[in-house]
């Protein structure tokens, strides 16, 4: 009976972790997220950032440091919670995509029962760490509106993408397992593709049919076009590697010693009825004590740590007198709940999280330049934030690093920003043109933020957002220095913001700054290599302004532009223009 | 000796592709007047139809078991209306109009300038409107269709990376949108055929992009040119936003400077103010006087 429960654990961990892959290959073309504009959502569909708001951790951090309630987060978040509530750390041991990744690992890598329980000092960092992240979520955050004065003592940071498992994990897959799962699938659909060359398909109908069907299964199942590279994709993979690899000291030290969530969800579990209850046939032979995962059960074998224990129902399993049992009174009962966390450490995990926050203010770029109501970092010209993104303070107080707006990215722009933007910002998402332009008829990222670091917007939305500028460095550029026919930023740019100056007879370009909202179309299409003649600077983001105020902007200065029947082409359909107006509060989106 | 013509034959059987679209320049030269059909009437697949039925039918440029590519204007990501990419209808019915005539296998491809290429082909409807038709869409052909193809008459390109499909094809037609366009003025035919070549860049970047364009249809001509003139693009072009005017025309014929005069006349220009089309003529590539040509309307 015990090891079918055991076998229906397993079963379950492998399903929420195919779940978790699966969700994660959809974002960027289910209907859900409005990739590219394709028609509007009407009712409830499965989210596919499922796992990140499902995660009371990110939910609490985010809650806590906007200082907002946000529903959306907080539907998926509760049952989490009540879960935990009632059986425990049974998220950790049947749900937790990190926990089922590090179980295989394990698994693969033959570590079977290490030894008795971990030394508790090891046991307890993980408590500590969660004192550090509260404090880093409880301290003074970043006011929505930049315009008050307080804006620079802000001290709010968003520490928990270092260590949620959840964001951990998508990080991961999005910066280092994507692209070689994409050239792998996109290798074998070009060698289908090549068809029209191959002599062999002519002859057989039937051979191109089954090629061709396999091609657009193929083409469905990843992004067509590239696959998508990114920055710090092995850095993240070494620490993905790292974290299982501490597997060879004790199984799950990650989960036993170092994950927040872990802890959040154990101390949750103290007030769960479920208990486990060891009979008098214990023999004493301590199976229990070294199969136990999570070390959770003490020396005495008949006690066990009520904050550790996963349920994955090992011990109950193996235990050769089936002395192990479910119960519900206390008093039977072995379980220790008390957290024995030494008040030394607590004030030095606060301490820790102080510093956490304190730390990056003190990096130079923490210095914000003051023009006006304009608040920007020195460090910033390429710290182009995506459309939709809050302006800078809140952005990187809210913004937890999980990497879905990167996965989602139809045109591989973002970026986890390194070195723009300082110490605070690495790992947020940054616009670099040059990899790719943000598409004028895509609204991807809005959809896809957990946290609402980058606030949904609609296609027709989008055309007043100002991410920044584009310059022409007319040193480089072809036309203005040597003459030459081009203008091929001007093809590229959607908005018109590029205008010609016309010296006899050759045109050479010259932005518009009213109208250029910033893109990087013309970054990215412009033949001078390796980095372009025409540069988008970060310089023309007004995120300080409202959205009604940069419309207002845009159309004064393109009166008639983007309206009417001549440039119908990027109109939002009007249902889903109508939901984002109706939203009950700014940023919610069901 | 025979060797040495079982060679030059089989060299010449590899390269029957390259012939048969090089055999259109003597045809254009022998000819006296070319001619050029302009419909009016109808919706568009009517317009299409009675424009390349006038010119004696689909059965004249495309033979039973032939292998037909179709090069519209699908390079920007723009809806139908805005008059950016070829109409899908116009598109569609050319499609139709092969397969009817008895074509083995229907191709539609460009190399768009914006991105991603799916939602290139799929925004501007001639994904969809192509396949049903029974047309295979390519939009952004991996560089291995590309095949290296020498321009002997260039005078600044010299060679490039042409898609290998059109150098192949038994019928290739050129199906551009008449606009207007930032740098080189105008964008008809001529400048259509840059979506047929990997690197565009060079273009740009050599010492003339219009000389470029002239070499280039020296080498590359199409069988059949059908221009979409339904809706223009007369500001801000290649890819707008900017003013529209609906003329609801379709012109079809065969010598590509003289569609490309006509395309530039519907704009509001004079064909000897662009520069690309004056270079063309030099090259002798067809004839740039409307007057020495014959506009048929249906």
């Amino acid at each position: 009976m015990h090891s079918r429960v055991r076998r229906l654990r397993r079963l379950s961990q492998i399903a929420f972790l195919t779940g978790f892959l699966v969700l994660f290959g959809f974002a960027g073309r289910s209907p859900t997220l409005h990739s590219l504009g394709d028609g509007a959502a009407s009712g409830w569909r499965l989210p596919v950032d499922l796992f990140l708001r499902a995660d009371p951790l990110l939910a609490l951090s985010a809650m806590l440091s906007l200082r907002q309630m946000l529903l959306p987060l907080l539907w998926y978040a509760l049952p989490v919670v009540v879960l935990s509530l009632l059986l425990g750390r049974v998220f950790c041991g049947w749900v937790c995509p990190m926990g089922t990744a590090i179980d295989l690992c394990e698994r693969i890598g033959g570590i079977r029962g290490r030894g008795p329980a971990q030394a508790p000092p090891w046991r307890r960092v993980k408590f500590y760490l969660l004192v550090a992240l509260l404090l880093t979520m409880l301290l003074p955050a970043a006011h929505r509106s930049p315009r008050e004065p307080s804006l620079s003592q802000s001290l709010g940071l968003s520490a928990v993408y270092l260590v949620d498992p959840i964001a951990l994990l998508t990080r991961t897959l999005t910066l280092s397992g994507v692209a070689p799962a994409q050239w792998t699938i996109t290798f074998a659909r070009d060698v289908n593709l090549v068809w029209t060359a191959a002599p062999l398909v002519e002859k057989r109908p039937w051979l191109e049919a089954a090629l061709r069907r396999v091609g657009s299964g193929l083409e469905w199942l990843v992004r067509p076009d590239s696959p998508p590279y990114f920055r710090l994709g092995l850095l993240s993979f070494a620490i993905f590697l790292g974290i299982v690899a501490l597997g060879g000291f004790a199984r799950r030290f990650w989960c036993r010693n170092l994950c927040p969530l872990g802890a959040l969800l154990g101390v949750l579990g103290k007030l769960s009825p479920l208990r486990l209850r060891v009979s008098d046939k214990c023999t004493r032979c301590l199976r229990c004590v070294n199969e136990c995962k999570m070390g959770a059960i003490l020396p005495d074998p008949k006690q066990y740590r009520g904050p550790e224990c996963i349920w994955c129902y090992t011990c109950l399993a193996v235990c050769p007198e089936k002395a192990i049992s479910v119960i519900v009174r206390p008093a039977e009962s072995g379980r220790q709940d008390g957290l024995d966390l030494e008040r030394r450490r607590v004030l030095e995990g606060m301490g820790i999280g102080l510093a956490a926050v304190l730390l990056p203010k003190v990096d130079w770029t923490a210095k914000r330049t003051q023009a006006g109501e304009k608040v920007l970092k020195l460090s910033s010209e390429r710290l182009i934030r995506p459309p939709g993104a809050l302006p800078e303070d809140a952005f990187v107080t809210a913004c937890v690093r999980c990497g879905e707006c990167m996965k989602v990215c139809s045109t591989n722009t973002l970026q986890p920003a390194f070195g723009e933007g300082g110490l605070e910002a690495v790992g947020t998402p940054v616009l670099v043109p040059r990899m790719g332009p943000c598409a004028e008829s895509c609204v991807a990222c809005g959809q896809a933020c957990p946290t609402r670091a980058i606030q949904p917007f609609g296609m027709e939305e989008k055309q007043h957002l100002f991410l920044g500028t584009a310059n022409v460095d007319r040193s480089k550029c072809i036309a203005w220095s040597y003459g030459r026919q081009c203008m091929v930023c001007d093809e590229a740019c959607p908005y018109d913001a590029i205008q010609a100056d016309i010296l006899h007879g050759l045109p050479r370009p010259v932005v518009d700054d009213r109208v250029c909202v910033g893109c990087g179309e013309c970054e990215f299409r412009c033949p001078v290599e390796p980095r372009g003649a025409i540069r988008v600077s970060a310089s023309g983001d007004k995120r300080h302004l409202s959205r009604a105020d940069q419309r207002a902007l845009r159309e004064a200065a393109s009166p008639g532009a983007k309206t009417g029947e001549e440039n119908a082409g990027s109109e939002a359909p009007a249902a889903e223009q109508d939901m984002i107006d109706k939203a009950p509060y700014p940023g919610a989106y069901p | 000796m025979r060797a040495l013509a079982a060679g030059a034959g089989a060299y010449a059987a590899t390269q029957a592709g390259l012939l048969s679209l090089l055999s259109g320049v003597a045809e254009a030269a022998s000819s006296s007047r070319p001619t050029i059909v302009v419909a009016s009437k109808g919706d568009i697949p009517g317009r299409v139809r009675a424009a390349v039925q006038a010119l004696g039918g689909m059965g004249k440029f495309v033979k039973r078991g032939g292998m037909v590519v179709i090069k519209p204007n699908m390079a920007w990501l723009r809806k139908p209306e805005t008059g950016a990419n070829t109409h899908p209808e116009v598109v569609a019915e050319l499609v139709r109009l092969c397969r009817a005539a008895g074509a083995r296998a229907v191709t539609v491809v460009d190399n768009p300038v914006d991105g991603p290429a799916s939602r290139v082909a799929s925004m501007s409807g001639i994904r969809e409107a192509a396949e049903k038709a029974g047309a295979k869409v390519m939009c952004a052909p991996p560089p291995a269709m590309y095949e290296r193809n020498q321009i002997k008459r260039g005078k600044v390109l010299k060679q490039t990376d042409t898609l290998r499909d059109i150098l192949r094809a038994d019928a290739f037609i050129n199906v551009p949108v008449a606009k207007v366009h930032g740098s080189t003025k105008a964008t008809a035919g001529l400048k259509n055929l840059m979506g047929t070549v990997l690197d565009r860049g060079a273009w740009h970047q050599s010492d003339s992009l219009d000389q470029c364009i002239a070499d280039y249809a020296t080498q590359v001509r199409p069988h059949l040119i059908v221009l979409d003139a339904t809706r223009v693009l007369l500001t801000n072009g290649p890819k707008g936003p900017g003013r529209t005017k609906d003329l609801n025309l379709i012109a079809a014929g065969t010598d590509p400077l003289a569609m490309d005069a006509y395309a530039v006349q519907l704009l509001e220009m004079r064909p000897e103010d662009i520069g690309h089309l004056q270079r063309a003529r030099e090259l002798g590539v067809g004839e740039l006087d409307l007057s020495r040509v014959n506009i048929k309307r249906v």
